[in-house]
C-alpha cells in the first residue's frame, strides 16, 4: 500500500525524537561516564596502600589534584618559612618511584577519581610514617606506622586556612595555575566549569573549617604534634574560645600504630586502654575516630579499605633498630627493666604482659604534663557517642579516665622524642630527672642518635633547612614527671636504654 | 462514534488497574515513610525506660533525628555554652547516643522527643575528675530548659535554618539514602521550621526574661505554674513569674500513705496521679494521640516513681554525731519536716519565704487547667480548684542532693538555710555538679570552689548566676534553727545526711 503523506512525517518524527529524547540521553551517558566513575588509586602491596591508598576521605574533603598541586605555587609566600619548598615545608616526605623520579604525591596524600576529578586527600599514614636517617650522610629512609614526628599537622592547616581568605584563592588565579599543573591538557569543560566550580566548592569547605578550627592555634603545636581533641570539638562545633582556658589546648605526638591485636588484651583480659588517655578501648573505633582526620565521613567512608589497614595493623611490627646492640648490656638492662618498668610497659618489644600495661596512671601520680589530660571532658565524650549514629559503627567506648594510659613499648627507639607530648628528646634523659633533660630542643631533624636513643635534637638547621624550637616552658610542651628509675645508678639507666634497643 | 469495544474496555480496566496499583504503592510507600510505628526496643531496666522511654512526645512534639542531631552544629552560637547539646546540662551518660529525657522513636522517620527523665534526672560528682553519678528521679539541677526552649525556637528564626544549610551538615554526620535526604530536604526540615516557628509567640514570655525585674530561670529551675497556664491551658498571659526548683521525684508513696498531702510547692495538686498527667501533658504539647497508651505509660511510671527511693548519702556519716543531729532535728524541724505537717501547705505568712511563686497560680487557672485535661477524656483528681495560700512542708527524703535549697532555690547549701537572712549568700552560680559535702551543696561560690580544689572557670563556664534580689529569687524566711550553736548545726548537717 502506498501512503505518500507517512513518509517524511515518519522522517521527520524520528528526527525529532533523535534529538528530543536521544541527544539528551547521550548527553547524560558522556556526563555520567566523565562525572559517576568513583575509584580509588589503592595498592596491592600493604605498606604502599596504607602510603597512599584511600580511606574515602576524598569524597568528602579531597582537593583536585591539579589544584593540590598548585597551591604551594601559587601560595609560596604562605609556606612555613624554613628553607623548604612546596609540602616539604610542612615535613611531608616525597618518595622516589621506580624510575627514580619524585612520585607526584608525598607519602600519605590518596588518590581517588571522583566527581570527574582526580582527588587527593591527606591519609592515615602522613601522620603515621617518618624517614630516619642513620646519619647525616646516610640515606633517607621511609618507616610507616610510627608517629610522624617530622610533619607539621598544624601548619599545614594553617596553611590551607589563611589560603581561603587569601584574594587570590580564586578561578581567575587558580585555573591558569591548574592548567599549568596539567601540563596544558585542561578540557574545555574543566577550564570553564568543573575547576571553577570546584573551587567555589572547597573555598565553602575550607572557610567552614577555618571558622571551627581557627581558634585552635595549630601553628603552635609545632611537628609531630596534634592537638586530638580540640579538633575533635571544632569538628563537633564546640566554640573553642567559650571553653575554660586549662580545656582549650592539649597537644600530643603522633602515636605509633603497630600490633593492634596485642592491645586488645591485657593482663586482667580486658582491652588496653587506648589513646594517650586511655579514654577508649576498641581497635575499631579509635581507628575510625582518626580516620575523621583524613576526611572519612560516615556517608564517604571506605570500610573495606579501612578494615584492609587495620588487619594489617593488627599484626604489622616496627622494624629492627638499624644500629648493633651490645647484648650483654642489653641483658643487664633486661633485668633492671623488669624491675622498675615492666609492670606498666610490658616484659618486652614484643609481650606486652604486665599487670598495669593498658591501665591508666592517674594524672597527678604520673606527673607528666595536664593539658592534654585536661583537653579531653566529659562533655566530649558525651557528644562522641553520636558519631556513626544511625549506623552499626556508632561510636559507644569513650569515656573520661583520670589520667594517661601505660603504654606497651614496641619500636620505642623510632618513637622519639618520649612522652605523650613529645617534652624528651632522648629515652636516655627520660630516665634522669626533669631538671637534668634538656630544657629546649628542636624537633624535625631525621638523624637517630644511637645512643641515647631518640632524634638527634640539637640541630637548628642543615643545608639551609631550618627546624623547629621546641621550649619545654611553654603550655603542653611541659617535660616534668614520669619519674620512674630516674633513682637508678647511671650504669643501670644505660643498660635499660641497651635493653630498649631491642623493642 | 465512540463505543465500548471489548479492546477498549480491556484497556481501561489495565489502566485502572494500573493507577491503582501506583495509588497503593503511593499509599503504602507515605505510610511507610511518614507514619509507619515502629515501637521502641525493649529496655533492660526500669531506670532505662523512665530515661528514654516514650510517653507519646514523638507524635505532637518529635523533631526528625537528624535535625535534632545537626542544631548544635549548625548554631552553636545559640547554645548556652561551647559544648553541644551538652551546654545545657542534661544528663548524658557515656556510651547512649541521646542525653537522659530524650526518646528515639519511629514513626515513618526516626523522631526526638522528651519525657520526664529530662529534669528529673540529678547529676553529682565528688571531685572534679570523677564522671558524673546520675541518680534517675533526682532533680536536674544542671538543665537549663529555659535555654533549651529558646535555642529550638532560634534556630527555626535563623536564615540559616534551611535545607541547604542543615543537609550540608547532615550530609558530614550521616548516611542517609537518596530518598531520605529529598524527604528531609523538601518535607522535613520546610515542615520542622514552620512547626518551631509557631512554638515562638507562646514563648513570648520566655524572650523577657533576663533583667533583675524578669530574671532567667537559670539551670535547676522553671516556671511549672506558668507553662501550664500558658502550654496546658492558653490563658492570656498576665505579668506573674514563679519560678522552682526542678523537684525531686522519688518515693512518691509518701504522698499517697500520708493522707492529706499534696504535691507541687505550694500543694496546688491533689496526688502523685495528676502531677504526672499534667507535667507528661506539658512535653506532649498537645492531647495524647492514644489515651490508653498514654494511660498506660503514666500508670507505670507512678508505680516506678512511687517504689524508686532516694539515693543514700554517698560519703561516710559520723554516725554518733548524726546521732547527737536527730535530738537537734527533732526539737527544731520535726515539727513541720517530720510530723503530720509534713507534706501539707505551710501559710506563706508563716514560712516567710519569697511569695511570687504563690502569685502565679489560681482557682481560676487550676478550674481551667482541670477541664481542659477532661476534655481530653482524661479522668484525674487534678489540681486543687483554690487559691493558694502557702508553701508544702518538704519531706526530706535524699535532701543531701536536693540543693539549691526553698522552693526557688535561692540558698545555695543547707548550711545556708541554716544561717539568718542576712548571712546567706545574695549571690552565687547554679548548675554546676561538684559536690560539697561540709556544707552539703553543690559548689556554687568561690571560696567553696578554692576550699575543694577547683577551677573558678570551670563552675563559671556551666553555671548561671543568681542573684536573691532578682524578682522572685528572695532568699528570705524559713529562718528556723539559725540561732543554734555552732556545734549543733554541725550535727543537724550530720543528721540531715542519713535522710
Amino acid at each position: 500500500m502506498n501512503r505518500p503523506m507517512d513518509d517524511p512525517w515518519r522522517w521527520r518524527f524520528w528526527t525529532l525524537l533523535a534529538i528530543v529524547v536521544g541527544v539528551p540521553v547521550l548527553a547524560g551517558v558522556l556526563l555520567a561516564l566523565r562525572f559517576l566513575p568513583d575509584r580509588p588509586v589503592t595498592y596491592a602491596n600493604i605498606e604502599d596502600h596504607f602510603k597512599y591508598g584511600s580511606t574515602g576521605g576524598e569524597r568528602n574533603a579531597g582537593f583536585p589534584l591539579f589544584i593540590w598541586k598548585a597551591l604551594p605555587v601559587v601560595f609560596a609566600d604562605k609556606l612555613p618559612r624554613n628553607g623548604a619548598t612546596g609540602y616539604e615545608a610542612f615535613g611531608m616526605i616525597y618518595e622516589k618511584d621506580e624510575h627514580g623520579r619524585p612520585r607526584e604525591l608525598p607519602v600519605g596524600v590518596m588518590r581517588r577519581r571522583n566527581l570527574g576529578l582526580d582527588r587527593v586527600f591527606v591519609n592515615c599514614a602522613v601522620c603515621h610514617s617518618t624517614t630516619v636517617r642513620e646519619a647525616p650522610d646516610k640515606p633517607r629512609k621511609v618507616y610507616v606506622g610510627t608517629g610522624a614526628s617530622h610533619f607539621d599537622l598544624g601548619l599545614l592547616e594553617k596553611f590551607f586556612g589563611d589560603i581561603v581568605v587569601d584574594e587570590r584563592f580564586t578561578a581567575n588565579v587558580l585555573v591558569p595555575a591548574v592548567e599549568r599543573e596539567s601540563g596544558g591538557k585542561l578540557g574545555v569543560l574543566d577550564r570553564n566549569l568543573v575547576y571553577p566550580v570546584a573551587i567555589a566548592l572547597m573555598r565553602e569547605r575550607l572557610l567552614m573549617l577555618r571558622d571551627r578550627f581557627l581558634p585552635l592555634e595549630t601553628e603552635k603545636w609545632g611537628p609531630g604534634r596534634v592537638d586530638t581533641w580540640n579538633s575533635a570539638k571544632a569538628g563537633l562545633s564546640f566554640v573553642i574560645s567559650g571553653l575554660p582556658e586549662h580545656e582549650r589546648r592539649g597537644a600530643v605526638d603522633f602515636p605509633s600504630i603497630w600490633n593492634q591485636r596485642k592491645r586488645k588484651h591485657r593482663d586482667d583480659g580486658q582491652p588496653m586502654q587506648l589513646h594517650w588517655t586511655g579514654n577508649n578501648v576498641s581497635v575499631e573505633e579509635r581507628n575510625l575516630s582518626a580516620a575523621f582526620g583524613t576526611g572519612a565521613t560516615p556517608r564517604t567512608v571506605d570500610h573495606a579499605a579501612i578494615g584492609r589497614l587495620e588487619d594489617w595493623l593488627l599484626d604489622a611490627a616496627p622494624p629492627p633498630f638499624p644500629f648493633p646492640i651490645d647484648r650483654a648490656k642489653a641483658d643487664r638492662g633486661a633485668a633492671v627493666y623488669t624491675k622498675h618498668c615492666a609492670s606498666c610497659h610490658g616484659k618486652s618489644g614484643q609481650d606486652f604482659s604486665g599487670a598495669y600495661v593498658g591501665h591508666v596512671t592517674p594524672v597527678a601520680k604520673a606527673g607528666t604534663d595536664r593539658e592534654h589530660y585536661n583537653s579531653y571532658t566529659y562533655e566530649l565524650a558525651t557528644n562522641q557517642n553520636v558519631l556513626y549514629a544511625e549506623t552499626r559503627y556508632r561510636f559507644t567506648h569513650f569515656r573520661k579516665t583520670d589520667g594517661y594510659a601505660n603504654m606497651p613499648l614496641d619500636g620505642i627507639w623510632l618513637r622519639g622524642p618520649y612522652l605523650h607530648n613529645g617534652s624528651v628528646p632522648t629515652l636516655r634523659e627520660l630516665l634522669d630527672l626533669p631538671e637534668a633533660r634538656r630544657a629546649t630542643f628542636y624537633r624535625g631533624y631525621d638523624v637517630l642518635d644511637p645512643v641515647r636513643v631518640g632524634f638527634v635534637s640539637d640541630v637548628p638547621e642543615e643545608n639551609g633547612r631550618r627546624f623547629t624550637f621546641y621550649d619545654t616552658k611553654e603550655p603542653t610542651k611541659s617535660n616534668r614527671g614520669h619519674l620512674y628509675g630516674v633513682g637508678l645508678p647511671p650504669a643501670d639507666k644505660d643498660a635499660i636504654v641497651e635493653y630498649l634497643k631491642t623493642f | 462514534m465512540f463505543a465500548w469495544t471489548p479492546e477498549r474496555t480491556k484497556r481501561l480496566r489495565i489502566t485502572l488497574v494500573a493507577l491503582f496499583v501506583v495509588l497503593a504503592f503511593g499509599a503504602w510507600f507515605g505510610w511507610y515513610k511518614f507514619f509507619r510505628v515502629v515501637p521502641q526496643p525493649p529496655f533492660a531496666t526500669a531506670d532505662e525506660r523512665f530515661k528514654y522511654g516514650s510517653i507519646g512526645g514523638e507524635d505532637s512534639a518529635g523533631i526528625p533525628y537528624w535535625i535534632v542531631y545537626v542544631l548544635p552544629r549548625v548554631f552553636p552560637d545559640k547554645l548556652p555554652g561551647p559544648t553541644g547539646y551538652a551546654s545545657f546540662g542534661f544528663s548524658w551518660e557515656e556510651g547512649t547516643e541521646l542525653p537522659i529525657g530524650f526518646t528515639k522513636k519511629t514513626i515513618g522517620f526516626p523522631r526526638v522527643a522528651n519525657n520526664c527523665a529530662g529534669c528529673h534526672v540529678a547529676s553529682y560528682r565528688l571531685s572534679p575528675d570523677d564522671t558524673p553519678k546520675l541518680v534517675p528521679t533526682g532533680p536536674n539541677h544542671t538543665f537549663n530548659l529555659e535555654a533549651f526552649f529558646r535555642f529550638l525556637v532560634d534556630c527555626a528564626r535563623d536564615p540559616r535554618f534551611n535545607a541547604g544549610t542543615l543537609m550540608a551538615e547532615i550530609n558530614l554526620a550521616g548516611d542517609l539514602s537518596w530518598i531520605d535526604r529529598m524527604i528531609y530536604r523538601f518535607v522535613l526540615i520546610p515542615i520542622t521550621r514552620k512547626r518551631l516557628l509557631e512554638r515562638g509567640p507562646r514563648f513570648a514570655w520566655i524572650y523577657n526574661h533576663g533583667l533583675p525585674q524578669w530574671p532567667d530561670w537559670g539551670r535547676g529551675r522553671d516556671d511549672a505554674m506558668n507553662l501550664t497556664k500558658y502550654f496546658l491551658t492558653t490563658s492570656p498571659l498576665d505579668d506573674t513569674l514563679g519560678p522552682t526548683d526542678m523537684p525531686s521525684i522519688w518515693n512518691l508513696k509518701k504522698y499517697k500513705t500520708n493522707p492529706g498531702t499534696r504535691m507541687n510547692f505550694a500543694g496546688d495538686s491533689w496526688d502523685a496521679n495528676s502531677v504526672i498527667i499534667d507535667s507528661a501533658l506539658g512535653l506532649l504539647g498537645a492531647g495524647p494521640a492514644n489515651n490508653r497508651m498514654f494511660l498506660e505509660e503514666i500508670k507505670w511510671l507512678t508505680k516506678y516513681l512511687e517504689e524508686y527511693q532516694a539515693p543514700k548519702f554517698p560519703l561516710p556519716i559520723d554516725q554518733a554525731r548524726a546521732a547527737a543531729g536527730k535530738a537537734v532535728f527533732d526539737a527544731n524541724c520535726a515539727s513541720c519536716h517530720w510530723s503530720a505537717r509534713t507534706g501539707t501547705v505551710v501559710p506563706v505568712q508563716e514560712v516567710g519565704t519569697d511569695i511570687e511563686r504563690i502569685k502565679s497560680w489560681n482557682k481560676a487557672a487550676a478550674v481551667r487547667s482541670n477541664e481542659t485535661v477532661r476534655a481530653l477524656g482524661i479522668e484525674r483528681r487534678g489540681l486543687v480548684e483554690a487559691d493558694p495560700t502557702g508553701y508544702i512542708a518538704a519531706f526530706l527524703d535524699g535532701i543531701w542532693l536536693r540543693a539549691p535549697y526553698l522552693h526557688n532555690g535561692s540558698v545555695p547549701t543547707l548550711r545556708d538555710l541554716l544561717e539568718p537572712v542576712a548571712k546567706r549568700p545574695q549571690v552565687f552560680y547554679r548548675g554546676y555538679d561538684v559536690y560539697d559535702s561540709l556544707d552539703m551543696g553543690f559548689i556554687s561560690r568561690e571560696d567553696q570552689a578554692k576550699r575543694l580544689g577547683t577551677s573558678w572557670d570551670a563552675v563559671k563556664a556551666v553555671a548561671t548566676p543568681y542573684d536573691v534580689r532578682w524578682r522572685s529569687n528572695g532568699n528570705m524566711g524559713h529562718e528556723y534553727g539559725v540561732t543554734l550553736p555552732q556545734g549543733e548545726k554541725d550535727a543537724l548537717i550530720e543528721y540531715l545526711k542519713t535522710l
